[in-house]
C-alpha cells in the first residue's frame, strides 16, 4: 500500500517532465538554426543521460565493470542526430522532424502533468478532510 | 538547467534573425536598379550572415542539453560583379554607353525571402508549444 503522498511516483513524473523540457529546448534550438550554415542538429541523448542518472546506483562487483565518471554532469545530455542528411550549406536541420519531436514533447510533458496535477488533487482533498 | 524560458530565447533571437533577413532582402528588391549607392558607385546586394550561438553558454560549455539560439553574425556585401547593360541615354553610363547595374537577382531575392518567411512561421509555432508547456506547469499551482 502507497502513502498518499507518494513520493517515488512523484519524482518520477517529475523527471519526466524534465525529460520533455530538455528535449522541447533542444528542438527549440535546432529551429532557430535551421538557415545556419554547418550546423548539424542535435538530440537528447538518452542513454547516456540515464546512464549518467543511474550511475550513484550501481555498485562494481567484478572489475571488468565499466565505472562510471566521477564528474558526471546533472543534465540532460545531447549528441547529434544520428542520419540526418546533410544540405548543401552543412546544415542538417529538417523543419518536420523538429516540429514533431516539439509536439512529442509537448504531449508526453501534458501527459506527466495531468497525472501529477491528480496525484496533487487527491493529497488536496485528503487535506481539506474530504470537502 | 535546461529552461523553457531558454527554448523561448532560441527561438526569439531566431525571429529577430530572419527579420534581418527578410529586411536584407527587402533593401536588395528595392535597390535593383540604384545605380548610385552612397559611395557612389552602384548598389550591392547584401547578404546577411547567421551564426550558432548558446542561450545559456554555461551549460553548453559542460555539454549539457541547452538551447542553441541563432545571431546576426554580419551583413556582407556580394562580391559579385555589377551587371553591364547597353544604355547609351543613361546619365551613370560610362564611355563605351555600358551602366552598370547593381548585381541583384529579383527571383533569388523572391526565394530568401520566402524561405525567412516559412523559418519565422516554424519558429512563432515553436514559441506557441512552449508557452503550452508552461501553462501546463503553472496549473499543477491551481487550486
Amino acid at each position: 500500500m502507497n502513502e498518499i503522498g507518494d513520493a517515488a511516483l512523484v519524482a518520477l513524473l517529475r523527471r519526466q517532465m524534465t525529460h520533455a523540457v530538455a528535449r522541447q529546448v533542444v528542438a527549440a534550438g535546432n529551429l532557430a538554426n535551421i538557415d545556419t550554415p554547418n550546423f548539424r542538429a542535435r538530440e537528447v541523448d538518452f542513454d547516456v543521460t540515464l546512464n549518467h542518472a543511474v550511475a550513484g546506483t550501481l555498485v562494481t562487483t567484478h572489475p571488468d565493470h565499466l565505472t562510471a565518471a566521477a564528474d558526471a554532469p546533472a543534465g540532460p545530455l545531447t549528441r547529434e542526430t544520428a542520419g540526418a542528411p546533410v544540405r548543401r550549406d552543412g546544415n542538417s536541420v529538417q523543419i518536420d522532424r523538429e516540429l514533431l519531436a516539439m509536439t512529442d514533447a509537448a504531449g508526453d510533458f501534458a501527459r506527466a502533468q495531468t497525472v501529477l496535477a491528480a496525484k496533487f488533487r487527491l493529497v488536496r482533498y485528503a487535506l481539506s478532510e474530504s470537502r | 538547467m535546461s529552461t523553457l524560458n531558454a527554448a523561448i530565447d532560441a527561438s526569439a533571437s531566431a525571429l529577430a534573425a530572419e527579420r534581418a533577413r527578410i529586411e536584407v532582402a527587402v533593401s536588395n528588391l528595392a535597390n535593383a536598379e540604384s545605380t548610385r549607392a552612397p559611395d557612389g558607385r552602384p548598389y550591392r546586394r547584401r547578404d546577411v550572415v547567421l551564426s550558432a550561438t548558446p542561450v545559456e553558454t554555461f551549460d553548453a560549455v559542460l555539454g549539457r542539453a541547452g538551447a542553441i539560439g541563432v545571431a546576426v553574425a554580419g551583413i556582407v556585401e556580394d562580391r559579385a560583379p555589377a551587371r553591364q547593360r547597353y544604355e547609351p541615354s543613361h546619365p551613370d553610363a560610362d564611355a563605351e554607353g555600358f551602366v552598370s547595374v547593381p548585381n541583384v537577382d529579383p527571383a533569388e531575392e523572391m526565394v530568401d525571402m520566402v524561405s525567412a518567411a516559412r523559418a519565422y512561421q516554424a519558429n512563432l509555432t515553436a514559441i506557441s508549444l512552449v508557452r503550452d508547456l508552461l501553462q501546463r506547469a503553472l496549473e499543477l499551482g491551481r487550486g
